[in-house]
């Protein structure tokens, strides 16, 4: 089992597997993550990495294995997860016939925020798109529509946040507020559970990271450690996938 | 292109059902068709040959009025139906391809589908009873004029669907202007002997057939003359009405459900295509069979009918969800089918209104409460049957014939008691809300069985 800290653990993963038929998804695997991390799970194409983060968020049930977050066991109390983290999906999909704002105030009556106006606010100026808080959403923008599941994610201001290609089809102004605010939210205390394959970003902004292929995983450590090596990121990715 | 297409539907339906369950689902309408016409004994002394004939003529044509509408198709249609699927539909955007030729390809595949799957079995079901219900026919002639008869129906509700989607005002004009003499009228019958497919069937003659083709051909081409695929006119922009619906209805789910059916496609034009339409057809067919039947209330058996035509409404409510999009919030699958419950009850004022001009119409006012009790009963239950065996999919897992066997069987078993009692005693039917505790039961399970454990992707 990976785990490179004593610090206090916020989602752990005993020996996960999971089957879809005969295919292998993810292997038997186990991880720790903890408190005020950015953890990157990275991995090619298939490798596993949605089907983990869907198993952490109770969207689909392992075949095997114990998963905590928070403190909540994901089999007995799926609901009760979502409700204490956020989630990017890896496809945005807000609903077509909500506007923007509609949307936001939405997602504020299923996670019970009081008086969510001032937070709905403060997320269209951070992503200016306040001038489009009116449009529907199928006539947003991919960025417009990524913006929008960002802001979902964060409305609440969880303790967790699993963001799956965070980044996709924002444009680079856009990138670097967003490379800039999850660094600025560890730093509170909370913790992200990224996954990409954009190892520039990863290596930008992860204190901790993964490496899964064919469901199994293949690296886990600090950022530090590779940093050490005095090797690229991609460098040591493509090593550890290769071999 | 239509080749892809067949494949690609085949592939949805066989990689939910298995590759053997799906192509039982035909078998089983057969056999169901088969078990309906041996009945044909036991009311042949009321309905004479060519009378039944005319029933069965009907039938097809209203099942071409359901499945029509498609001039409400445009890309919202498909997204509905498919969810975020990438399917061939979607190639004009990548591909050299027109959208009109996509919609084509699409139309007639779907057309060989329904085929497939419900007319031919259907057919093959009546045509293997025939011996054994003493009841002779040509078999190629009757294909053929219950397929012209579904695509009447189909045509006729496509054109109309078209004309709704350039104006609605317009249609609503239209249906108003044809109604308001078949309300104060009173209807005479003779005319649905005039339906050109029947004529074909019962007095085979080329003036016929070339009838029956010309309205097809005229309504399809007027149809796909005018047909809008594409929608899109800019981005729509509206206030924050979900607050508002939110603080009175306290339901974020409901607030989300009447928004959807305001601003989608179609809107009215659902409630026109889906339900109005097709129940017109079933108050005049039962107008006709009141007229040859010794016995019965009319107005209290097409409040049972329309307790059941009702429960497609669930179905609407359900096909503009794309489920995925909950499944990263805290939500439980249960509270999604409640609220489906509670804005399917809004969508129930419709029947109510139209219950009450049934009433009126048919000269029935000592059996309003009667047919009220009748009408929500059959309805609840009917809509209970549904949530229970096919949870937040009805349109999907209904194509299982495990659940389509099981769904006709349970979900006629109230509305065939409610008749009964109505021929029986209609007063008895005042009692009809303690069936309200079935419901009740059922829909309490239906919520412990699909949330055992995540729903929202089958």
């Amino acid at each position: 089992m990976f785990n490179y800290s004593m610090a206090e653990s916020v989602i752990e993963i005993k020996n996960v597997n999971k089957f879809f038929g005969d295919l292998k998804a993810v292997d038997n695997i186990s991880l720790t993550i903890n408190k005020g991390n950015l953890f990157g799970l990275l991995g090619p194409n298939g490798s596993g990495k949605t089907t983990t983060v869907k198993m952490l968020t109770g969207q689909i049930k392992p075949s095997s294995g114990e998963m905590n977050v928070l403190g909540v066991d994901v089999l007995k109390d799926p609901i009760k997860v979502r409700e204490l983290v956020g989630i990017i999906p890896e496809l945005e999909s807000p609903p077509s016939f909500l506007t923007g704002e509609e949307y936001l105030n939405f997602v504020a009556s299923i996670r019970k925020i009081e008086n969510p106006e001032k937070k709905i606010n403060e997320w269209f100026n951070f992503l200016e798109f306040g001038n489009e808080r009116k449009v529907l959403c199928k006539d947003l923008s991919r960025g417009t529509r990524q913006k929008l599941m960002f802001a979902q994610a964060f409305l609440h201001e969880p303790a967790i946040a699993f963001i799956d290609e965070p980044l996709i089809n924002l444009d680079p102004i856009m990138q670097y507020k967003v490379k800039n605010f999850l660094k600025d939210y560890i730093s509170k205390g909370n913790t992200i559970f990224l996954t990409t394959h954009v190892l520039e970003f990863a290596e930008s902004v992860c204190t901790n990271l993964a490496i899964i292929h064919h469901g199994r995983l293949l690296y886990a450590g600090n950022m530090k450690d590779i940093k050490k090596k005095k090797i690229s990121l991609e460098k040591f990715f493509l090593e550890k996938v290769k071999n | 292109m239509f080749w892809e297409m067949i494949k690609e539907e085949w592939r949805i339906h066989s990689t939910l059902f298995g590759n053997l369950i799906f192509a039982l689902f035909p078998l089983l309408i057969l056999a169901l068709s088969f078990g309906l016409s041996l009945l044909y004994p036991l009311i042949s002394n009321a309905i004479s040959a060519n009378n039944f004939w005319l029933i069965v003529h009907y039938f097809f044509l209203i099942f071409g009025v359901i499945v029509g509408g498609f001039g409400l198709l445009g890309k919202e249609f498909m997204n509905r139906r498919f969810g975020q699927e990438s399917l061939i539909a979607y190639s004009s955007r990548s591909l050299p391809v027109s959208e009109w030729n996509i919609f084509l390809n699409f139309f007639f595949k779907d057309l060989l589908y329904y085929f497939i799957l419900w007319i031919l079995p259907i057919f093959l079901g009546l045509f293997l009873a025939s011996p054994i219900i003493s009841i002779s026919f040509n078999a190629l002639l009757l294909l053929f004029s219950v397929f012209l008869s579904f695509m009447l129906g189909l045509s006729a509700s496509f054109i109309l669907s078209s004309i709704y989607s350039y104006s609605s005002k317009f249609l609503i004009f239209i249906l108003i202007i044809i109604s308001i003499p078949l309300f104060f009228a009173k209807l005479n019958l003779n005319f649905l002997y005039l339906l050109p497919s029947y004529s074909l069937f019962i007095n085979f003659s080329c003036t016929n057939l070339l009838f029956s083709i010309l309205i097809i051909s005229w309504f399809s081409f007027i149809s796909l003359f005018f047909l809008r695929i594409d929608y899109n006119s800019g981005s729509r922009m509206f206030n924050n009405w979900f607050n508002n619906f939110n603080k009175f209805l306290k339901n974020s789910f409901v607030s989300k459900d009447l928004l959807d059916l305001h601003r989608s496609e179609g809107g009215l034009g659902k409630i026109i295509f889906s339900f109005i339409f097709p129940l017109a057809l079933v108050w005049v067919l039962l107008f006709f069979f009141f007229s040859i039947l010794p016995t019965g209330n009319f107005f209290l058996v097409f409040s049972i009918l329309l307790g059941i035509i009702c429960s497609s409404m669930y179905n609407w409510l359900t096909e503009f969800e794309v489920f995925s999009s909950y499944e990263f919030l805290p939500v439980k699958t249960s509270k999604i089918i409640i609220s489906k419950f509670i804005s399917y009850s809004f969508l129930n004022l419709v029947a109510v209104f139209i219950l009450i001009i049934a009433c009126i119409q048919s000269n029935s006012l000592n059996y309003f409460f009667h047919g009220l009790f009748a009408l929500i009963v059959s309805s609840y239950y009917t809509l209970a049957t549904t949530v229970f065996l096919t949870g937040l999919y009805p349109n999907i897992l209904i194509y299982n014939p495990k659940i389509m066997l099981s769904y006709l069987v349970i979900s006629m078993i109230v509305p065939v008691l409610l008749i009964s009692v109505s021929l029986i005693n209609p007063d008895l039917l005042l009692l009809s809300p303690l069936i309200m505790l079935i419901n009740y039961f059922l829909l309490k399970a239906s919520l412990a069985k699909w949330d055992s454990w995540n729903k929202f992707q089958l």
